[in-house]
């Protein structure tokens, strides 16, 4: 390319727009510029007054906090306005004059959420309790509380017009102007599933785009702060809520205390006060050391500075879309351990190195009761039994279970192999059928690329993902594809010919045809590789983007997809059959009986019983892990009689393919629905003879080895005694001795003279 | 007898085991990711956790990549020594050495930890570095050196007639040399202690302080050398049987009468090429 002046200021604006693009803060606007200063200032003032908060005094200006539950129960109507002229800033007590809960909920957290410790001795819960949990959850009541109403200020609005540049000052309620959000606002169902993803936040960023991060917490000990990440929906998954939350783990005590952020509702500093809903003599000093941590995390991570666009996005999107959630858990206690255990399965965890810490063992991180209540949609959600493993055990497991996936993956490349030293000639190999191996290619593709996607997302795994990934890679394309380009390229001379025809084997009706089919091009392997290289990635990443996708859909249009794809890709013998019924082997018995007498025909089966069996063992494994074990890595649910039915169905096929060599493959089609295949052994006619310029003793030269073969010809008898066996015609009427063609076969089914396909033996 | 080794690993089926084997249980143990089973330390893990199964295991395998690829280049390397002690030897004084080095570098660790009081020689090297070493004996022992190169260093930009030059004098030996003290420095003070003592294990074996070298054969494994076709007399059997059964099927093709014998149709139909020439030949043409 010739690089003038134009083209020269075209890459600089293209290199302009791409580096220009907002880095930092991501503000690209006046307004945005303005919506953020507004955001922070917001920010520093809360924080300010929440530095003059003390174990006596009330919350005052804080976003979502001020209102306490009674003034709405007192006066419905009641605006969050600071300040209110009625209110009571300057005490503190533990009910709903106060807090933003009602007393009944206040009094449930205090008696079957957090009171249900054991008084008398001190219970020991795990430091680290990075892991998933899965339980169930109930809805205790979605109508009985009425609604606090949190307003959103006016400034995360986007604006209305481009000559925008100041945000709109003020507070607007969503409720007024926007009454469609109530169904996603509320919760209907009666029961449900819950996941709690908890990780540790131990270490921030302290400006934008520095790699590294600091430690915060002076208080490890006694107080841990954590991401929690908490999914919950109905069993058939139509009302799906996802929630992000900070929350505090209570080192000491097991208790959690997550509460959501967002434009409406500033949990952060709420932290204190609500954690000290229990009994108990050292409120204060809790107090204190909670507003420490909170201080230390807000220092360390320089938080009003590095706001983003994007946090305050987020956080309008979270204040528009979703209620806000208070959550209460309490930590069932691992009091089988002594501290010093704990720490040695935490040190193992994080870094291997063999210590007798018996990791087997190791109980799952569990809930044993919690709640959910929203202030603002008025909600109250209880659980139960909220159990998943630790993080690093649950890796562990994942991995061993890849592990097994590549020893199968690795026996499959041998059974293959196995395979293509069986046939490994093209008369054989075009006795396989293309679409078995097509069916099970793209589920090795698939494989591979689902694996490498998810090498990307889980580093933990890394190593064992992409070994797995690169062994089903080259499984698939280029064991299983190279297999496909021989038998497709095998079977190319019976494109554009009828399955009967295929039935009798090139017979008249392609006599008839002879000037089309006799000049059937085959192509080499390179142009058949470069289609079928083509084929098999285009079929690859759309089957592997339409399964990605179908993981988020509803559970029932899942589970239909999920059964159906299952049951088709697992009929990869199906096709197999087919082609023996088309191709046509003689039963077993009659195939040694052939041999016995040294008859070379190649007739034998084309799959080898080993490559079979191991191939439908190695298939099925997974699938019956998945279903039927009910606590797999990939949490699938169990349904044995599905299993059951997928078994009974590969066996059917095998059993087919069974039949078909014990009886032949054609058993099952009616005797005259097979007429008869075409025959390289037959006698001649002297006229025909004569056009292929035999000599005057009826022989004719054979091309491959030059030297002469003598013809049964029907009208001179003094050639009868020549045995037919001994030379093979070929439908373009060339002869050639018996083992100089079927050599040659070996190599391709083409005419050594005109080219023209031949049939297979 | 050529003066030079002829490259490639073609009949050295214990240089090539021991080259695969050294890359795929580094391999295999990363992607388990149970590496760490190869390290021994006195402190905590004997002394401690009672894990007396790492003093037999620590030498199997590699914990940090650069070991692995330099024990890979250094059994290339001593392919020698299977070449003058034939395979069967060359296993046998592996195994020997084996065993003698680990017995001395844990019997050592274990006595010196917990007789003196102050910890020296706490952890052990991982990989077969005390092995490597052993067998650094063996090499320099018997393999002659071939040829010496001299590089002349002369300092440049200078008119000076009489330069300052420096000679530095190397043989055909320096890469093997050369790997061995970057393996050395590799692991810090544990591995000099470390390979010293595996290098006073191989002098003590060849000098028959350690007795077993003439002697000692490991049992069974040369049945499966042989088995796997690398001993002489028995490839020389196997081209005879090649050579019988082309002159078979030359015969076969002559009368086409002749029925092929029954096995004979995978020999027969054999395509032309064979199946990782095929695999190649997918992407090349």
């Amino acid at each position: 390319m010739e690089i003038d002046g134009n083209t020269l200021i075209f890459i600089i604006i293209i290199l302009f727009l791409f580096f220009s693009s907002p880095g930092g803060d991501g503000v690209s606007s006046q307004y945005e510029f303005n919506q953020l200063q507004r955001l922070r200032n917001q920010w520093s003032t809360e924080y300010n007054e929440f530095q003059e908060m003390n174990y006596d005094s009330n919350f005052k200006n804080i976003t979502g906090l001020k209102l306490a539950f009674q003034d709405i129960v007192d006066d419905p109507g009641v605006n969050a306005t600071y300040p209110l002229p009625s209110k009571d800033y300057s005490h503190w007590s533990q009910d709903q004059k106060y807090l933003l809960l009602p007393n009944d909920v206040i009094s449930h957290v205090k008696d079957h959420v957090w009171g249900t410790r054991n008084r008398e001795s001190v219970d020991i819960y795990p430091p680290n309790i990075t892991s998933t949990l899965l339980g169930h959850l109930e809805l205790v009541n979605n109508n009985k509380y009425p609604r606090l109403p949190m307003p959103v200020e006016k400034f995360y609005d986007p604006p209305t017009e481009f000559s925008d540049v100041v945000p709109p000052a003020g507070d607007r309620y969503l409720d007024d102007d926007k009454p469609s959000y109530g169904e996603i606002h509320n919760v209907t169902f009666e029961k449900g599933e819950i996941s709690v993803q908890v990780t540790h936040l131990d270490k921030v960023y302290n400006r934008f785009g520095s790699g590294e991060r600091t430690y915060f917490n002076s208080q490890t000990d006694k107080w841990k702060l954590l991401n929690l990440r908490l999914d919950f929906s109905d069993k058939a998954e139509h009302e799906k809520h996802s929630l992000l939350t900070d929350a505090v783990y209570d080192v000491k005590n097991g208790r959690i205390l997550a509460m959501t952020q967002s434009a409406k509702f500033h949990s952060l500093f709420a932290f204190p006060h609500y954690m000290n809903l229990q009994e108990d003599k050292e409120n204060k000093k809790d107090f204190d050391s909670l507003k420490k941590l909170i201080n230390e995390y807000w220092n360390a991570s320089n938080f009003v500075d590095t706001l983003t666009m994007g946090n305050l996005q987020d956080w309008y999107d979270n204040a528009v879309y979703k209620c806000e959630y208070v959550a209460f858990f309490q930590l069932e206690p691992w009091n089988q351990y002594t501290p010093d255990q704990l720490k040695m399965i935490d040190e193992e965890l994080n870094w291997p190195l063999g210590r007798p810490a018996n990791l087997s063992l190791v109980p799952p991180v569990a809930f044993k009761s919690g709640l959910l209540y929203s202030p603002d949609c008025g909600l109250e959600l209880k659980f139960g039994d909220v159990e998943g493993k630790r993080y690093e055990i649950q890796m562990r497991s994942i991995r061993t279970h890849l592990l097994f996936g590549i020893g199968l993956f690795v026996a499959q490349i041998y059974l293959l192999l196995c395979q293509m030293h069986h046939t490994n000639t093209p008369s054989s190999v075009s006795k396989i059928s293309f679409y078995s191996f097509s069916m099970i290619n793209l589920v090795d593709g698939s494989l591979a690329t689902l694996y490498f996607i998810a090498a990307s997302v889980l580093p933990e795994l890394y190593l064992p993902l992409v070994t797995s990934s690169f062994t089903c890679f080259i499984l698939a394309s280029i064991f299983e594809t190279r297999y496909l380009i021989l038998v497709y390229a095998s079977q190319f001379n019976e494109r554009n010919v009828g399955i009967l025809t295929l039935l009798r084997r090139n017979n008249e009706s392609e006599r008839e045809n002879a000037p089309e089919t006799g000049n059937t091009v085959i192509p080499d392997e390179a142009s058949i590789s470069g289609t079928l290289y083509g084929r098999f990635f285009f079929t690859l990443l759309s089957f592997t983007l339409l399964t990605l996708s179908s993981t988020s859909w509803p559970r029932k249009v899942r589970m239909v997809f999920e059964y159906i794809t299952i049951f088709v890709l697992n009929s990869y013998w199906l096709p197999q059959i087919f082609r023996n019924a088309i191709k046509g082997t003689l039963p077993r018995r009659s195939r040694v009986r052939n041999e016995v007498l040294g008859v070379q025909r190649q007739n034998k089966m084309p799959l080898l019983w080993k490559f079979i069996i191991g191939t439908t063992i190695i298939r099925t494994l997974p699938v019956v892990y998945v279903f039927t074990y009910s606590s797999n890595v990939f949490r699938h649910h169990r349904d044995v009689r599905f299993v059951v039915i997928l078994c009974l169905y590969l066996l059917f096929q095998i059993a087919i393919l069974y039949s078909q060599d014990i009886l032949g493959s054609r058993w099952f089609l009616p005797k005259l629905s097979i007429p008869e295949g075409y025959s390289y052994h037959k006698p001649m006619s002297a006229q025909e003879l004569m056009e292929h310029g035999s000599s005057t003793n009826y022989t004719v030269d054979c091309a491959i080895c030059m030297s002469e073969v003598p013809v049964y010809v029907e009208d001179v008898p003094e050639t009868h005694k020549i045995d037919l066996q001994t030379y093979m015609t070929t439908p373009c009427g060339h002869i050639f001795h018996t083992n100089c063609l079927e050599n040659w076969m070996s190599y391709k089914l083409q005419c050594p003279v005109c080219r023209s396909p031949l049939p297979p033996l | 007898m050529s003066m030079e080794t002829p490259s490639g690993l073609f009949r050295f089926p214990i240089t090539k085991l021991c080259m695969v084997s050294t890359g795929a249980v580094a391999l295999s143990a990363s992607v388990a990711n149970y590496k760490y089973i190869f390290l021994a330390r006195y402190e905590p893990f004997i002394s401690d956790y009672k894990q007396y199964y790492r003093y037999f295991i620590f030498q199997l395998g590699c914990a940090n990549e650069t070991d692995v690829a330099l024990v890979i280049l250094l059994w290339y390397q001593f392919r020698n020594l299977e070449r003058i002690m034939g395979s069967y030897k060359y296993i046998s004084v592996l195994s020997l050495a084996l065993v003698y080095t680990t017995l001395c570098l844990a019997g050592l660790n274990l006595l010196l930890n917990s007789l003196l009081p102050w910890k020296m020689l706490n952890s052990l090297c991982t990989g077969p570095l005390a092995l490597i070493l052993a067998m650094f004996h063996f090499y320099k022992e018997y393999t002659p050196q071939i040829y010496e190169f001299d590089i002349l260093l002369t300092q440049p930009w200078t008119r000076r007639s009489n330069k300052k030059q420096h000679k530095w004098q190397l043989n055909d030996q320096f890469l093997v040399n050369a790997l061995v003290i970057i393996l050395l420095l590799n692991q810090g003070f544990s591995g000099i202690g470390c390979g010293f003592i595996g290098w006073l294990c191989g002098i003590f074996l060849d000098r028959g302080l350690f007795p077993g070298v003439d002697r000692w054969r490991l049992p069974f494994i040369e049945r499966l050398l042989i088995s796997t076709g690398f001993n002489d007399s028995n490839d020389a059997i196997l081209d005879d049987a090649d050579r019988y059964r082309d002159i078979d099927t030359d015969a076969a093709g002559g009368n086409g009468n002749e029925p092929l014998s029954l096995d004979d149709e995978n020999a027969n139909d054999e395509p032309a090429r064979p199946l990782g020439v095929q695999f190649l030949d997918t992407f090349r043409r």
